[in-house]
């Protein structure tokens, strides 16, 4: 009963309105999740830890939620973390089944959410402890095996493989810090470029371009005579959905989730990591994945359920070692730091009531979730009806709008937004491929710094093999997932072959 | 028809340039207005200089009655965000680390003192700490530093460049003044965050890493054979900062025994028995061109604030030791700060 008056009317409305504010954020290309947190840090002060709270778990669980839409709808990542819902998700769009698809990726992340708080709530500070196991080679580990996904992405290995390096290249370019083991100057670059690109290239205004910009210019290319008919994305009348799209999808959604919030309790492994580990193990393992990357819902339920995942995971570091696990808790810790409250080794058994405060905020703004976006899909949706001629230029302008504001207002982010965007639309012409590339971008510069701090601490290439029981698991999965890499690519070529003969 | 346009069209365009017109040139007369961005130099919103700047800045936006943010942008953004700003809606805010940077070389940072125009002092952190493990065969500082003048290698975790770094650079020259020639037996091992240096430490990677009062106390109240568990040996504040904190100290570590860990109790040789104490102090730092007007604004309203004493109680219930000073003064302090720091790089280069 104690812990029943720790709640009133007001904490279930902020968190359900911060979930709505969330996403919106999530939804609009640029915004993201953590930009929503830390607009709305301030209003903490006034609103008391547990309403503060209330607002920013609300924020949080929304924000990771939103990227979905234009994900699916338009083949912009919301948010980083829906890259691979992309996939699958505008694929599907494109077949008339973007409701179908976001109703899909509502009951997944709803899944993942849960799934992640139950988690956190039942093995936090069992789980913290096995976090400072992985050290940085065990996470180079995990980054290179995030990038071995690389290679059965691609149509192509070999254009694959070439196109993840051009990613790898771009993500280095800027300051090489000392506190990464560098040397303190820039790099890759002239020095005319270095009051640009002195932190190189942000990562959203990259992903913006190279996704939702270059697929406008490429509809564009197409012209306007091509969407008055509404042919190319529509949605369907009856949404073809139905619970039982989720049959024999129990290990797929509960293997994703359990990455995600495994992802999520690794401190600087970065939540984009999450849903494409979680893509490619379903990839890997499941009986059939010759549809994924055309508009497979499996794809779509290991991303979004893996993402969403992410949520409880990352509060695993923070609430048991003051450690944020990804950049939106981050910003949530400044929530208690505004407060005077200490998050450490000890804060779970001496705030108890925060704790449950969390929790409940946690499993409430999942289901809020749920329901805005399940029953707001039908008209979220008819969004792809709009015809391009007006949906393209507010697209574009959201897009710059988010790119601006992304690091508190620098011009060049807007530049970095429409330079990547033709960029993306010529390798495309020229035939390379985006997914590679850009997974090569956001894992590339962690995969450095990590590799270079693990040799700079062991002084030996053998640490990375010989490190710790957990090393060698991982190169054990890095290895299964090259090996089944160049068995699909050979079986592919081998099945174009024979169609080419016959 | 096509004349008409034309003309409304001049006159508007004409009406427009001289609205902005008279609008810049009231920006530039005037003092504070309006919307006003306070830029911080650190990108995180859950450390010490967001939270700092916070609490001064509701403060003031509420006594002068305008709309101020805070932004985290970091250092680097931060600076040119000032550098194009000369009307007074961008301010800055951050701590020692703004000529630490350009003392120790790092790129991006050039001479405050020249570049900028400082603002007044707000307060320090005296939670700057070294720690190591609760297991550690070091009991205090002097053990670490005997190591040293013993031949021993003992890594320390810092962040390369700025605060965490200048009571390295202090230790080492006082190896360098007991021990001579051994001073390259305390190697620094650069990491970034508060958590890649608890990595460390938790992986038997480094000897000592620095922390802070703030993010490790938790960790220096775990049991010892707790793979996280830590003690402090070293505090770089003051005594008689240290001596301004809360009697109760933060979480369970009193203030009695934070004084454990800071001069005369441990002592760090600047040789002729000075003692080496470092403050991290939080100012405010502004584009050299901004109107003197909204610099003396802004002394006045701070003034106004700490007198009337409310800001001194939030900044000590977050464990901020309130030290308001006016822009001279801050100016005139920093300046001899910055020498007398100089001179250990120096000395160790």
């Amino acid at each position: 009963m104690e812990l029943l008056s720790l709640f009133d009317i007001t904490f279930f409305l902020l968190v359900a309105f911060g979930t709505l504010v969330g996403i919106i954020f999530g939804a609009i290309p640029g915004m993201t999740a953590t930009m929503a947190v830390a607009v709305c840090l301030p209003l903490t002060y006034a609103l008391g830890l547990h309403n503060g709270l209330a607002l920013l778990l609300g924020l949080y669980v929304g924000g990771i939620s939103g990227g979905m839409v234009p994900a699916v709808l338009i083949n912009i990542p919301g948010t980083p973390s829906s890259i691979t819902t992309t996939f699958d998700g505008y694929p599907m769009a494109q077949k008339g089944e973007g409701e179908k698809a976001l109703r899909i990726c509502v009951i997944a992340s709803v899944f993942g959410g849960l799934v992640s708080a139950a988690v956190l709530f039942l093995f936090a500070p069992l789980l913290a402890d096995f976090s400072i196991k992985f050290s940085y080679v065990e996470k180079f580990l995990i980054i290179l095996l995030a990038l071995s996904v690389i290679a059965s992405l691609s149509n192509s290995m070999l254009v694959g493989i070439f196109s993840g390096v051009i990613g790898v290249w771009l993500s280095l370019i800027g300051d090489y810090s000392t506190t990464d083991g560098g040397n303190g100057k820039t790099r890759l670059m002239f020095d005319f470029m270095e009051p640009y690109l002195f932190e190189g290239f942000s990562l959203l205004p990259v992903l913006i371009g190279i996704f939702g910009i270059s697929t406008i210019l490429l509809e564009a290319e197409k012209g306007i005579k091509s969407e008055v008919s509404g042919k190319s994305v529509k949605v369907s009348k009856d949404a073809g959905f139905s619970l039982s799209i989720f049959k024999g999808s129990l290990t797929n959604l509960t293997r994703s989730s359990f990455i995600g919030t495994f992802v999520g309790l690794l401190p600087g492994v970065g939540g984009s990591a999450a849903s494409v580990l979680a893509y490619t193990q379903e990839k890997n393992l499941s009986r059939d994945s010759s549809q994924m990357g055309k508009g497979a819902p499996q794809g779509i339920m290991a991303s979004e359920s893996a993402n969403n995942a992410l949520t409880g995971g990352a509060l695993i570091p923070l609430l048991s070692l003051g450690i944020p696990g990804d950049s939106t808790t981050a910003v949530l810790i400044g929530a208690f730091t505004l407060q005077g409250i200490q998050v450490g080794p000890l804060f779970i058994p001496e705030n108890t009531e925060t704790w449950y405060v969390m929790m409940t905020a946690l499993v409430f703004a999942n289901i809020v979730m749920f329901f805005l976006m399940f029953y707001a899909i039908k008209h979220i949706a008819k969004v792809v009806l709009v015809p391009k001629h007006i949906l393209f230029p507010i697209i574009v302008m959201m897009c710059v709008v988010g790119a601006y504001a992304i690091n508190y207002g620098i011009m060049f982010d807007v530049w970095t937004l429409l330079i990547f965007g033709v960029v993306g639309y010529l390798i495309q012409k020229v035939g390379l491929e985006v997914a590679p590339l850009i997974i090569g971008f956001i894992l590339g510069s962690q995969a450095e710094v990590y590799f270079v701090k693990s040799l700079e601490s062991a002084g030996t290439f053998t640490t990375f093999f010989t490190k710790s029981p957990i090393a060698v698991v991982l190169w054990l999965l890095i290895l299964a997932s090259v090996v089944f890499s160049v068995l699909m690519s050979r079986k592919n070529r081998a099945k174009q072959l024979q169609n080419i003969a016959s | 028809m096509m004349v008409s346009k034309k003309v409304m069209t001049g006159v508007g365009s004409a009406a427009l340039i001289t609205t902005m017109a008279m609008g810049s040139s009231l920006a530039v007369a005037q003092e504070l207005q309006g919307n006003v961005r306070v830029v911080i130099g650190s990108t995180s919103t859950g450390a010490d200089t967001y939270q700092n700047s916070s609490f001064v800045v509701d403060e003031l936006a509420e006594h002068l009655d305008i709309n101020m943010k805070v932004d985290a942008v970091g250092a680097n953004a931060a600076f040119r965000t000032l550098d194009r700003d000369p009307r007074g809606n961008t301010l800055m805010i951050f701590h020692d680390y703004a000529y630490l940077g350009h003392l120790y070389g790092v790129e991006g940072f050039s001479d405050i003192f020249e570049k900028y125009a400082i603002g007044p002092a707000v307060s320090i952190n005296p939670g700057n700490a070294y720690l190591v493990p609760k297991d550690s065969p070091y009991e205090n500082l002097e053990d670490i530093i005997a190591a040293a003048g013993e031949g021993e290698t003992i890594r320390v975790a810092i962040q390369p460049g700025g605060v965490s770094e200048i009571g390295f650079s202090a230790l080492k020259n006082a190896i360098a003044i007991e021990h001579p020639g051994q001073e390259d037996n305390l190697v620094a091992v650069n990491t970034g965050s508060q958590s890649d240096k608890n990595q460390q430490l938790f992986d038997d990677q480094v000897d000592v890493i620095n922390g802070s009062v703030q993010a490790n106390e938790q960790f220096t109240r775990l049991p010892e054979d707790d793979q996280k568990a830590m003690r402090f040996v070293w505090l770089t504040a003051s005594e008689e900062t240290i001596e301004q904190a809360p009697e109760d100290g933060l979480g369970e570590t009193s203030r009695e025994q934070l004084l454990e860990y800071v001069e005369p109790n441990v002592n760090v040789t600047m040789g002729d028995d000075e003692s080496f104490t470092f403050d991290k102090e939080f100012f405010f730092l502004y584009n050299k061109d901004m109107d003197p007007a909204i610099v003396e604004q802004i002394d006045e309203a701070l003034a106004e604030i700490y007198e009337e004493g409310e800001i001194q109680e939030t900044l000590k219930d977050s464990f901020f030791i309130p030290n308001f000073m006016p822009s001279d003064e801050a100016e005139a302090h920093l300046k001899e700060k910055a020498e007398r720091y100089a001179s250990i790089i120096e000395n160790i280069k």
